[in-house]
Order: structure tokens, then sequence, then C-alpha cells
């Protein structure tokens, strides 16, 4: 079954479009790393697939749930990690995580939440306040947010953002640890790095596919010349 | 991941906790609306010092009472918001598969129970610096009910309006922009009713009920449309 399906899919602002006729299919337990310049859509498209945007037209489904006919069903088959954290910063990194293992009505929501401060590495700081917290910390718990009802795909939207080298180590690792046989969607500045740990690679530009392909179809160096191309160019 | 589908009443209950939660550990919402009330009591005193004695204030006290609560809100229902736009907080609460209408009703009830609680110190303290200098009419305690209703409609109409102006630019302003015509019907309801518990002058229900009755309409009318609309107005 493929995991994200989208069909002629268009998110406009007034007369722009941002999100515009794209169409792809990915396949359960892939990692998907979006590329593009400022302004592409990336961000956007995220944005509908997660359902925190409404799409204008065209159709998405999420592991064969239509978005538009059951948002919330598809609510709970994801998870995202963005550059902000989501969480509280004046609660807990407890609290944060029992809020929202409570909202998704998660059966046992403490022994849920120390598992995951036991996996990012948090336990010991399980009762500070998030605000406390460094950058890398912060998106450690954030992971733990995203993960905590045990999603089938994961958002990532410029989730080193702010990060120092160190901390995206630390957030690789745990990336890794966690994947499983989830799918994940990134969106991505860093071309090497994104192309490093996908197994799809997309470029948009003004909100159109310039390239969608699985990554061994494509070696980097004749990818990041076609993204340079297509994008740097102008020709998108 | 074994996951029990919430009640809707639980998930409330979740939201409402949070938002209570970090209230009283930071008490910023209740410490910056306190405060303002106590510095227009200031104001009013300086105002109204040198015409102590050709002030009708038994008859100006409601809508002077009014304005308190007025001012004092739009402080804390733009910071009510704020507090979730922050860190995206709000999209993580929006990702959660749950009926939008509750987060609304959790954060009005959230609001409406600290405009309460200032309103505890600043209405009595109201009465103490303007009110004493006349004798105390009998139907004084009646002005309980139309504070409870001018409340309640401030409260969720305010939610509603700083979810939709928190976007904006200038949100603090649109707010008061918006709000206070909106709330012109409740406001003009409730100071009637109060100036007639507070002036229990003869016929003194005459100009308590009907208003009241009015603002109890107001406010169901108002509310249920805040409740059906909230949806649309979180996902635009």
């Amino acid at each position: 079954m493929n995991a994200v399906e989208t069909l002629h899919l268009t998110k406009a602002f007034g007369t722009r479009r941002a999100v515009d006729d794209v169409t792809f299919s990915l396949p359960e337990g892939s990692f998907l790393s979006i590329f593009g310049p400022n302004g592409a859509g990336k961000t956007t498209l995220l944005r509908v697939l997660s359902t925190l945007a409404r799409p204008t037209g065209g159709e998405a489904r999420l592991c064969g749930v239509d978005l538009k006919e059951n948002p919330d069903e598809a609510r709970g088959l994801i998870g995202m990690i963005s550059h902000q954290s989501m969480l509280y910063p004046d609660l807990t990194a407890e609290e944060n995580l029992m809020l929202y293992a409570k909202l998704y009505g998660v059966a046992n929501p403490a022994a849920r939440v120390s598992e995951l401060l036991d996996a990012v590495g948090l336990s010991h700081r399980r009762l500070d306040a998030v605000r406390t917290f460094s950058r890398g910390m912060t998106q450690r718990v954030s992971i733990a947010r995203a993960l905590v009802h045990d999603p089938r795909i994961v958002f990532l939207d410029e989730p080193y953002s702010g990060l120092d080298p160190h901390a995206v180590e630390i957030f690789d690792e745990l990336i890794g640890a966690v994947r499983g046989d989830r799918t994940f969607v990134m969106v991505s500045h860093d071309l090497a790095k994104g192309f490093s740990m996908c197994t799809h690679a997309l470029v948009l530009a003004r909100g159109r596919i310039v390239t969608f392909a699985p990554k061994d179809e494509i070696a980097f160096g004749d990818f990041s010349e076609l993204y340079r191309q297509t994008v740097g160019m102008g020709v998108a | 991941m074994p996951r029990v589908a919430p009640s809707t009443f639980s998930q409330y209950r979740t939201l409402l906790a949070k938002d209570l939660r970090q209230e009283f550990r930071t008490r910023e919402m209740l410490t910056s609306m306190g405060i303002y009330a106590l510095l227009v009591i200031i104001v009013y005193g300086a105002a109204l010092a040198l015409t102590a004695h050709g002030v009708d204030i038994v008859h100006m006290g409601g809508g002077l009472l009014w304005v308190l609560i007025v001012f004092t809100s739009l402080l804390g229902l733009a910071r009510s918001f704020a507090r979730e736009k922050e860190q995206g907080c709000m999209e993580g609460v929006l990702l959660v598969p749950l009926d939008r209408s509750v987060v609304f009703l959790a954060k009005a009830t959230s609001n409406i129970l600290f405009m309460l609680a200032v309103e505890v110190i600043a209405v009595p303290l109201f009465y103490f610096f303007f009110m004493t200098s006349e004798p105390a009419a009998p139907t004084l305690p009646f002005i309980v009910a139309p504070l409870l209703v001018g409340t309640v409609g401030m409260a969720g109409i305010g939610t509603m309006l700083s979810t939709i102006t928190s976007n904006t630019r200038s949100a603090d302003v649109m707010l008061a922009v918006l709000f206070i015509p909106l709330i012109y019907p409740l406001l003009y309801a409730c100071v009637t009713a109060t100036t007639a518990a507070i002036a229990g002058t003869e016929f003194w229900t005459d100009f308590f009920v009907m208003p009241l009755v009015l603002a109890c309409g107001y406010d169901v009318v108002m509310l249920l449309v805040c409740w059906v609309l909230y949806d649309f107005v979180v996902s635009a």
C-alpha cells in the first residue's frame, strides 16, 4: 500500500498557487526528502498532507485514507516534527507528553511517556519545564511528542533548523532508532543530508514537481546537477 | 500501540487542565489583568476626584465597571492565544484527531475562569473606592447575574476573535477593533442590568430582567455560532 498518494493536489492562496497540480505516490516504509528553493511550496505541501491546511483542489490519501473525507482518521496516522517544537514551554517534558498522550487516547499514557523519555535520553529532565531546555533537547522531546501515538507516517519540516552539529548527530541517531517500518516525509534545504537519508527524492519549484524519483535510480551528483539546473537557473 | 478513542469530555478536560496548569505556574494572565484592573481603578480615582460630589455615581457605576471589565478582558484574551502560537503549540493540538470545537470550548472556559478570578478582586475594589459614599441598595447582590452572563459571552466571542486575529500583523489592535463592536449588544444589556441592580430604584426589575434575558440570548446565539465556526476558522 502507498503511505502517501496525491492526485493533482493544489493549494492556492488567492490567485497564487503554492502547491500546483502535485501528483506522486510514496510506498509505505519509504523516506521521502522534499527539496526546493524558498517559496517552492514545500512546507505548504506538508501542511496540506498533515491536514493543517485544506487543499484547494485534487486529492490526497494517507495509507488509503482520504484527507478530505476522513481528516480525523488521517490525523491518527501522522506525527509531525517541525522547526517549532509544538511543546508548551511552561509545562514540563512529562506534562507535555502526557497532554498529547491523553489527547490521542494512548491506553497507558504514563508508561508510554516514560518509555519515550527513556528513548530520547531525557528521563532525568522529565520534571523540568521545556523552557529551560536547549534547542537540541527540546527537539528530542519534540520527537517523543510526535511518536507518542505510534504514527505510521512522520512528517519532518526542516527539523535541523537551529540545531548545532552535535544536536544534529543526536537527532539523526534518534530518527534512525525510531524509524522502524514507518514512512518519513522530510522537507529540507540541505541537499546532501536530505539525499543521504532518503529512499525517494522530490524537487519542488513554484509549487510544481520538477523531479520525483527513487534514490536508487539517480546518483547524487546527477541529482544535485539537475537541482541546480532546474531550480537554480529558474527553469522550473 | 493500543489506543482508546478518548471521549470529547476527556479531551476537553485535558485541554482545560493544561491551560489552568500553565496559568497557575506562570500567573501571566492573572497578574497582567489584575494589575491593569487596578490601574484603571486608579485612573478612575483621578478622573472622578474633583467631581465626586457632582457625579451620580450610582447611575454611572455600572458603565464604569464594565469599561474596566472590557479592557481588562481584552488584555487577557490577547494573551491567551499568544501562548498557543508560541512554538506552534496550537498546530500540535490541531494535529490530534479531535473535534476542534473542543479546543474552543476549553479555551473559552479557561478565559471565563481567569476573567471571573480578576472580577472577584476588581469588583469589590471598585465598590470600595467609588460606591461606599452612597448607601448600598438591597438589590446590589444581583449584579452577579449580569457580570456572569457578560463574562461568559465576552470570553466566548473573545476566544473566537483572538483565534482569528492571532495570525494578523497587529493582533492586539485587530482584536479590539472586532471585539468591541461585536459585544456591543451584550455590553449594552449588561450595563443596563448592572446599573439597575446597583441603583435598586422602584421598578428596577424592568431594567434588570429584560436586558439580562437579552444578554443570555445573545450569549447562546454567539457561543453556538463560535462553536460551529471554530473548525472552519482554525482550518482556514
